[in-house]
This record gives structure tokens, C-alpha cells and sequence, in this order.
């Protein structure tokens, strides 16, 4: 009795090629908001911005989400993805094609890109959460990360509808309400499946692999719901102008984000890794960006100076999408790779590498100073967009790094199949 | 029926998996293994079904899940 069982986990390069694209994306990213700084920092409206925000949700957020979920569910929830190999396929390709066509669209390619882009990724996306909708369906765990990840799916498929309407509108098909929609679109994709997901995952792998204490079950099973709640209120009350109804929903909404961001810091204050593991500070990076961005956000809610709303709009963006959420996978990726190589070499036999020997600590630390680097810079970008253009250069960098870290995981892991390879052969099905 | 306890909160994988793994080996028949973490374990179920244990969970307020595990017949 000690070989691991892993019938019900994808192969592994089912989440690899999301995980290995992901850092192409992110340096790109880097390098347009490089380029075009001027017109980010300007405003939240600009096309630019839009294809900006758009390289960083799909090329880089959505695209690592969506790996590992697929490896995540079998491990996480006890329920494996129907057909997870073509899914893998498919949705990669068409996750990465969509998000190419979004993204010259926005930068000037003309209308009907937009109509191409929305097909591509609609017809992606319902594919992906048809599947993992089934395996979170069947699935039988009794914790609160399965009903984050039910809300987070619900949320990335009202995400999804929001968007393809929105590409309608902007291909010029249908005439529909452009800026309350991108409210709408941008709420549910962050704070409904990109929260979410993160909650749900951060329940498992915070104890897990940073060794702190474990959520406690009512926080745990209250944020989700808090989340859907906040968003169901803020979503009606908007577009309808129930002001007060908009306004409990935006309170629901910053309370719960800021209750996960505390409660998670809390939990790592007590960990027994304390200060020596770097995806811990990638992670207080994240959360600590998390509550900037509540911060200006709150407050341009609240109702700002005129003077002060693109400023804020530009800051809620940079502490969100390029300081938050990056932050957060890196630090998952940095621990969720190690892991699986660990366990994929394991069912081959004694021998495979333990988890701290697969990246290392040096890697991930430099990614995370650079990446931190690049939010001081993002932010001090709202001062001037020659700080914004070098802000941009050193995110690019620390993507780059992101992904020559994921690549010496996938040395380690290649030479020590190839060493057991002498020893024993392939099992059937092996990546 | 007597038990045994492997508290594996607060180590790192795999040490949680190798210890239970490890008890359940030593377990003598009619006794019961209590296996305690902040998560559940569903490749050690796939193991545990396989090899014909039969296993529960319960999951407490402070996020402990708490499995217990026998020999089936």
C-alpha cells in the first residue's frame, strides 16, 4: 500500500501548456502598458486600456485559472473533468485564439474583430464550464471550497454572457449599453469568478502548503455567498438606479474582499513557515494590493473630486489586475507546480524530487521583488507615464522570470522521468 | 474497538499521506485510524478504496477534517 492513486488526475500537460503560456501574456502586458503608457494612464476608456486589462484577465488570470482547475477538482473536490484531454486542447487554443482577436479588435482591427473574438470565446468558454460544471456538479467533498468554486463557475458564466453582449455591441450588431455592461462584465469576472476561484483554491492550499492554521468553516462557507450576495444586490440596483440597493451591494461587496484579504494575512501571521517560504510574500503582496484596490475603489464610489476619478480608476486597475491577482497565482503556481511534479514522478516509484528541490527559493524570490518593483512604479504611474512605461518594463521582467521558473520545473521533471525511465518503464497514459 | 491517530495538520505534503499511509500498513484488524487534516484527502480515498478500507468524514468548525478509517470486510 503506497503507490498514489492518480486514475482521476489529468495528465500533466493538460494544466502545463495553460501554466507555460500564461508568463507570454504577462510580459506582454508588461511591454504594451510600455508603450502606450500615456494613453492607460489617461483612462480607463481608452481602447488601449481595454486590450491592456483584456492581456492580463484572459492571457494571463484566466488562462492559469483555467489550468488548474482541471487539475484542481480531482484533488481539491474528489471530482475529475469529463474528457480532460481534449478539453485541455481545445480550450487552450481557443482561449489563447479569442483573446489574440479581442485584442486587435481593441487596438484598431476593426469591428467585425470584435464579433470573431466574442464567437471564438463564447463557444470556448461554454465548452469549458459545460465540463467543469459536470465535475463540480457530481462532485462529493463536504468543505467550502466546492461551493466557492459552484459561484465562482456561475460567475464566469455571467462573465462570459456579459462579455460576448459587449462584443456584439462593439462589432456593431446589436446596440446595447456599453459602459453600465463593462461595470457589470469587469464586477462579476473579478470579484464573482477571479475572488472566488482564489478563495476556494487559497482554503485548500494556504494550510496546505504555507502551514497555517485552516479557515474557519462559517468564514469560509459566509465569503462566497457574501460575494454572489454583494453582486446580485450591486448588479440590480445599477442598471435599474436603486441607488440604495447598489450601495449595500458595493458594502457586501468591499467587506467580504477586505474579510478574506484579513483573515488570510491572519492565517499566515500564525504559520509555522513564517518568513521563510517566498510564495508567502507573494501572497502578502497580493492581499495587500487587494485592499489598495478596495481602497480606491471605496472611495471612488464614495464620490471622489472630479479631478481624482481617472486617477482612481487607473489605480483600482494597477493594484487589481497587475498587482493583486498576478501576485496570487504566482504564488499558487510557485507551489501547484512543485506539487504536481512530485506527484506525477511519485507514481512512477521511489526517487522523485521533493517539493522545495523542483524550483527552489532564488527564482520565485526574484520574481516576486521585480513584480513588486513594477506595483510601486504602475502606481507612481499616475504621477507621470514615464513611471507607468518602466513599470510596465519590469512587470514584462518578472513575467519573464515566471516563466523561466516554470521552465526549470519542467527540466527537473524531465530528467528525473528519464533517470526512473531506466529503472522502470512508462505507465500507460504518462505525460 | 480501539484507535489510533495520525495528526497531520501543520506538515507538508506528502508527510501527511506517507504517515497514514505508514499507519494504516501497522494497523492491527478490527482497529480504526483517525486521520486528522485541513483538507480532505481525496487521492488517500482513491488509495483507501482501492486497497478495500472503508472510510468517514466529518469537518469541524475550525476546519479540521477528521477521517476516520477501517478495514472493510
Amino acid at each position: 500500500m503506497t503507490a498514489l492513486a492518480l486514475d482521476e488526475s489529468p495528465p500533466l500537460h493538460a494544466p502545463l501548456r495553460f501554466f507555460a503560456t500564461a508568463p507570454v501574456w504577462g510580459a506582454g502586458a508588461g511591454l504594451l502598458m510600455t508603450l502606450r503608457a500615456e494613453l492607460v494612464t489617461a483612462s480607463r476608456w481608452s481602447p488601449e486600456t481595454f486590450a491592456l486589462v483584456h492581456v492580463l484577465a484572459l492571457g494571463f488570470m484566466l488562462q492559469v485559472m483555467a489550468g488548474a482547475l482541471l487539475q484542481l477538482l480531482p484533488v481539491a473536490v474528489g471530482s475529475a473533468v469529463p474528457r480532460v484531454r481534449l478539453l485541455a486542447l481545445v480550450s487552450h487554443a481557443g482561449l489563447n485564439a479569442g483573446t489574440l482577436l479581442l485584442v486587435a479588435a481593441f487596438l484598431g482591427a476593426g469591428p467585425t474583430w470584435f464579433a470573431a473574438a466574442g464567437a471564438v470565446l463564447l463557444a470556448t468558454l461554454a465548452a469549458y464550464l459545460g465540463a467543469v460544471g459536470l465535475s463540480l456538479a457530481r462532485a462529493r467533498a463536504i468543505g467550502p471550497t466546492l461551493p466557492a468554486l459552484r459561484i465562482a463557475a456561475v460567475a464566469l458564466g455571467a462573465t462570459v454572457a456579459l462579455g460576448f453582449t459587449l462584443a456584439l455591441g462593439l462589432g456593431q450588431i446589436w446596440s446595447v449599453p456599453i459602459v453600465e455592461l463593462v461595470h457589470l462584465h469587469a464586477a462579476w469576472g473579478l470579484l464573482g469568478f477571479a475572488l472566488c476561484l482564489v478563495a476556494g483554491v487559497a482554503y485548500v492550499v494556504v494550510p496546505m502548503f504555507q502551514l497555517t492554521p485552516a479557515y474557519p468553516v462559517p468564514v469560509a462557507r459566509a465569503l462566497p455567498l457574501a460575494l454572489l450576495a454583494g453582486l446580485g444586490l450591486w448588479s440590480a440596483g445599477v442598471p435599474l438606479g436603486f441607488r440604495p440597493v447598489a450601495a449595500v451591494g458595493a458594502a457586501v461587496l468591499a467587506t467580504a474582499t477586505v474579510a478574506f484579504a484579513a483573515q488570510t494575512l491572519l492565517l499566515q501571521a500564525s504559520s509555522k513557515r513564517r518568513g521563510r517560504d517566498t510564495t508567502a510574500w507573494c501572497w502578502r503582496l497580493g492581499l495587500c494590493c487587494l485592499l489598495l484596490a478596495v481602497a480606491s475603489a471605496s472611495w471612488l464610489y464614495l464620490g471622489c473630486p472630479p479631478a481624482l476619478r481617472a486617477p482612481l480608476e487607473y489605480l483600482t486597475g494597477v493594484f487589481s489586475l497587475a498587482g493583486a491577482f498576478p501576485a496570487l497565482i504566482s504564488g499558487m503556481l510557485y507551489k501547484i507546480v512543485p506539487f504536481l511534479v512530485w506527484l506525477h514522478l511519485s507514481r512512477r516509484g521511489p526517487g522523485a524530487p521533493l517539493m522545495h528541490q523542483v524550483i527552489g527559493e532564488p527564482g520565485p524570490r526574484a520574481e516576486v521583488v521585480t513584480h513588486a518593483a513594477a506595483v510601486v512604479l504602475l502606481a507612481a504611474g499616475v504621477a507621470s507615464p514615464l513611471l507607468a512605461a518602466s513599470g510596465g518594463a519590469l512587470f514584462a521582467a518578472s513575467k519573464v522570470v515566471l516563466g523561466l521558473n516554470l521552465a526549470v520545473a519542467m527540466s527537473v521533471y524531465r530528467d528525473a522521468r528519464a533517470g526512473m525511465r531506466e529503472v522502470r518503464p512508462d505507465p500507460p497514459g504518462s505525460p | 474497538m480501539t484507535g489510533r491517530v495520525v495528526d497531520g495538520r501543520g506538515l507538508m505534503p506528502p508527510e501527511p499521506m506517507r504517515r497514514a499511509l505508514a499507519a494504516l500498513t501497522a494497523l492491527p484488524p478490527g482497529e480504526e485510524l483517525t486521520l486528522l487534516l485541513y483538507r480532505e484527502p481525496f487521492p488517500l480515498y482513491a488509495v483507501l478504496d482501492r486497497d478495500g478500507y472503508v472510510h468517514a468524514t466529518e469537518l469541524e468548525r475550525d476546519g479540521t477534517y477528521r477521517i476516520r478509517i477501517r478495514l472493510g470486510r
